[in-house]
């Protein structure tokens, strides 16, 4: 599965970082759909990151559910 | 001008005069430390006889924690035994007494270790604020937090003799055994007393001579000076309990081995130390908050209440910056304790002391709930801060759920015919979510909302001015609203695998608290950089309800501390060293949680009305300076109460 792979959760959140510098310059951030937006993909992509690399630095699998 | 620069010389001399006292006790313990805990170091003579000879007569012991080889450099732990001899006592419980004696020079000793490190801060923030009217304000705040602790220094120093004496009238084979193997470390611990007595003492009489310039700075690195002294001096007497639980230096008999650092450093040293110094912390502002809170109810005019709101705010806000990470430390020191012996963490957790954790968890819930309730009102001193008030009701039923699964408790206590009706320990519902897992949810949300309500504390009268303020918000929320369904989902999961991977997940959930807490306060207070003011902050304003919660919250806080060291000591059962000196009073079992919750109230009473009599000490000499009754102009800053 895609999702497990950390580097799918780095790409959501390169994403979500390129998605906010274009709507900067396009003058898009007050705009509540588009923010939403953004917001939603940084901070979804951040926390599985965290989840993933926590569980990882102990030396467990945080997909072990989704591995079976 | 020559005297001002005679005064520099004179400062800097003292300062100087105190590193020495400072590095006194370390420079004459090198010799004893070198040696081995100050045993005296073989004599050339016997050297001479030969290696062969001295080879047999050197005994060699294997350290119970570190593994290593090392001389035997003392004689082997008593075996005691019930009698005069061992447990002299009256006809009373010699360890009620020591109890007593021990909970009361530890509330004394917290306090007055916590109090400096706040003078430190908030002299800190006076010297390098900008505002001259405001910088004077930080200065008299951290004067008055000074002058409260130095009565209670006193008291600490008083019970400390208590606690020496007691230990040495009821329990002279034990603290026998204990002294011969931290003799150096006590007679550095004494020698630290000294030191931090005098820089005290310099600290808060010098207060007015040194309250510019360069003296001002020297001032202040004393200050410095004085909360590392305050600091050794807690490790090292955390190095006795840490011994006590998890002995290490020492082999199976108990026989020092030679080498003191291994004595001190033991595997729950470091985790006591985090923990005591973050729960010292909290506890000392919440003492603090207190003594302003019982100021401010007794404040005859609106400066005297303006003041002191101000000041039980700033201790307040304190004691929450050390609570919230507080609960970490804890998780730390309980993967220690199971790491070090798993036995030990089960009769704290899952075994005889379990039901105690659940009144911790309680008191815990109580802490938070007065903290969130505290801002709430406070929010009520701000203008503009009422678009917040209508979204409360949301913050206390999330508290209050995260709350009811903190406490919930895995089996229950019941009689033999209840436990029959139920038909097992553990309640069909219930007991599915009495464990970990969710309660790890519960605490990580309830944290996770202080947070919230504090970030809607610090903008309650701020209108963001940044162009980029719909997305900061937008943003804010979202984090906040992902990071509860991120809490929430790891408890959930937990469930679902095995318990080795499930044990890991509370990382991630605190990660996830600590994220909010971080990274949402920085960009609140980016996006609060140039705010509009909706209106000022009504110092004194602020309902007294507010300041019984704060009240509540220092006592709560006194009453999980007594309660967890009594789970600390207890966790030992039967054994003063634990595995090492076996306790063979008639006191050696391990009292009802009725009972201990009892002594554990006392205490909280005893040491409740003899610091209300400290705090009421400390109004006499206010009293020589009386307040002018000025008319309040709202949203004023603070002025002081009184001079010094």
């Amino acid at each position: 599965m895609i999702v497990t792979n950390p580097l799918f959760w780095f790409a959501l959140l390169a994403i979500g970082v390129v998605l906010l510098f274009v709507g900067k310059k396009m003058d898009l951030l007050n705009n509540t759909a588009y923010a939403a937006v953004v917001s939603v993909v940084i901070v979804v992509a951040y926390f599985h990151i965290v989840d993933h690399y926590l569980m990882e630095m102990q030396g467990l699998d945080y997909w072990y559910l989704f591995r079976q | 001008m020559g005297r001002q620069n005679g005064k520099k010389i004179w400062s800097i001399m003292a300062l100087g005069a105190m590193m020495a006292i400072l590095l006194l006790p370390v420079a004459t313990s090198l010799n004893a430390l070198a040696s081995g805990g100050g045993e005296a170091p073989p004599a050339p003579a016997v050297k001479a006889e030969g290696d062969k000879k001295d080879e047999a007569k050197v005994e060699k012991g294997r350290d119970v924690y570190y593994k290593t080889e090392g001389i035997v450099a003392g004689a082997p732990a008593p075996k005691t035994t019930d009698g005069t001899k061992d447990y002299p006592r009256y006809n009373f419980e010699s360890r009620v007494l020591l109890w007593f004696a021990n909970q009361q020079h530890l509330y004394y000793g917290s306090f007055v270790l916590a109090v400096p490190i706040f003078c430190m801060i908030i002299e800190f923030m006076g010297v390098v604020t900008k505002d001259k009217a405001m910088a004077k304000k930080y200065d008299q705040l951290a004067y008055d937090f000074i002058k409260i602790s130095l009565t209670a220094y006193s008291l600490t120093a008083i019970l400390g003799g208590i606690l020496i004496f007691t230990f040495l009238t009821l329990y002279p084979a034990f603290f026998g055994y204990l002294s011969s193997i931290f003799r150096p470390v006590m007679h550095i611990y004494a020698l630290m007393f000294v030191a931090e007595s005098g820089t005290l003492y310099i600290y808060y009489y010098g207060w007015d001579k040194m309250k510019e310039g360069l003296l001002k700075w020297i001032h202040l690195s004393m200050s410095v000076i004085l909360n590392v002294i305050g600091t050794v001096l807690m490790m090292l007497a955390n190095s006795w309990i840490g011994f006590m639980m998890s002995p290490a230096g020492v082999d199976e008999q108990g026989r020092f081995l030679g080498n003191i650092w291994h004595v001190i450093h033991t595997a729950l040293w470091n985790p006591l130390n985090v923990h005591r110094i973050l729960g010292n912390m909290a506890f000392g502002g919440g003492v603090v908050a207190a003594y302003a809170a019982y100021r401010f109810l007794s404040a005859k005019t609106d400066e005297e209440r303006a003041h002191y709101d101000w000041m039980g705010y700033i201790a307040m806000a304190l004691a929450v910056a050390f609570l919230i990470p507080l609960p970490f430390a804890g998780y730390w020191l309980m993967r220690e304790v199971y790491a070090y012996r798993q036995q030990m963490g089960i009769t704290l957790m899952g075994g005889l002391l379990a039901w105690l954790f659940i009144i911790q968890a309680t008191m815990i819930g109580i802490l938070f709930l007065s903290t969130n309730y505290y801002l709430w009102q406070a929010l009520g001193r701000m203008r503009g801060a009422e678009k917040y008030q209508r979204y409360i009701k949301y913050l206390v039923f999330v508290l209050v759920v995260g709350f009811l699964v903190f406490i919930t408790p895995h089996t229950m206590v019941m009689t033999p015919a209840e436990l029959k009706a139920m038909g097992g320990q553990q309640h069909p519902v219930l007991g599915n979510y009495g464990v970990m897992s969710a309660k790890n949810g519960g605490i990580n949300v309830i944290i996770t909302t202080t947070v919230l309500s504090f970030v809607w504390y610090m903008r309650g009268n701020k209108e963001p001015m940044v162009p980029w303020k719909k997305f900061g918000n937008i943003f804010m929320g979202t984090f906040f609203g992902l990071a509860y369904v991120n809490i929430i989902w790891l408890a959930i999961y937990g469930y679902y695998i095995p318990a080795n991977v499930r044990v890991g997940l509370s990382v991630p959930q605190v990660a996830t608290t600590l994220s909010c807490l971080f990274f949402m306060t920085a960009l609140n207070g980016v996006m609060l950089k140039g705010a509009k003011q909706m209106g000022p902050i009504e110092w004194g304003k602020i309902s007294a309800r507010s300041q019984y919660a704060i009240i509540m919250l220092a006592t709560a806080f006194t009453w999980m501390m007594g309660l967890m060291g009594y789970i600390r000591s207890s966790v030992r059962l039967f054994w003063h060293v634990n595995e090492i000196m076996r306790d063979n009073s008639p006191w050696a079992y391990t009292h009802t949680v009725g009972f201990a919750a009892n002594m554990i109230s006392f205490n909280v009473l005893f040491f409740w009305v003899s610091i209300l009599f400290v705090f009421w000490l400390g109004t006499l000499g206010a009293k020589k300076a009386p307040v002018e009754a000025k008319a309040h102009a709202p949203g004023r800053v603070p002025e002081p109460a009184h001079g010094h």
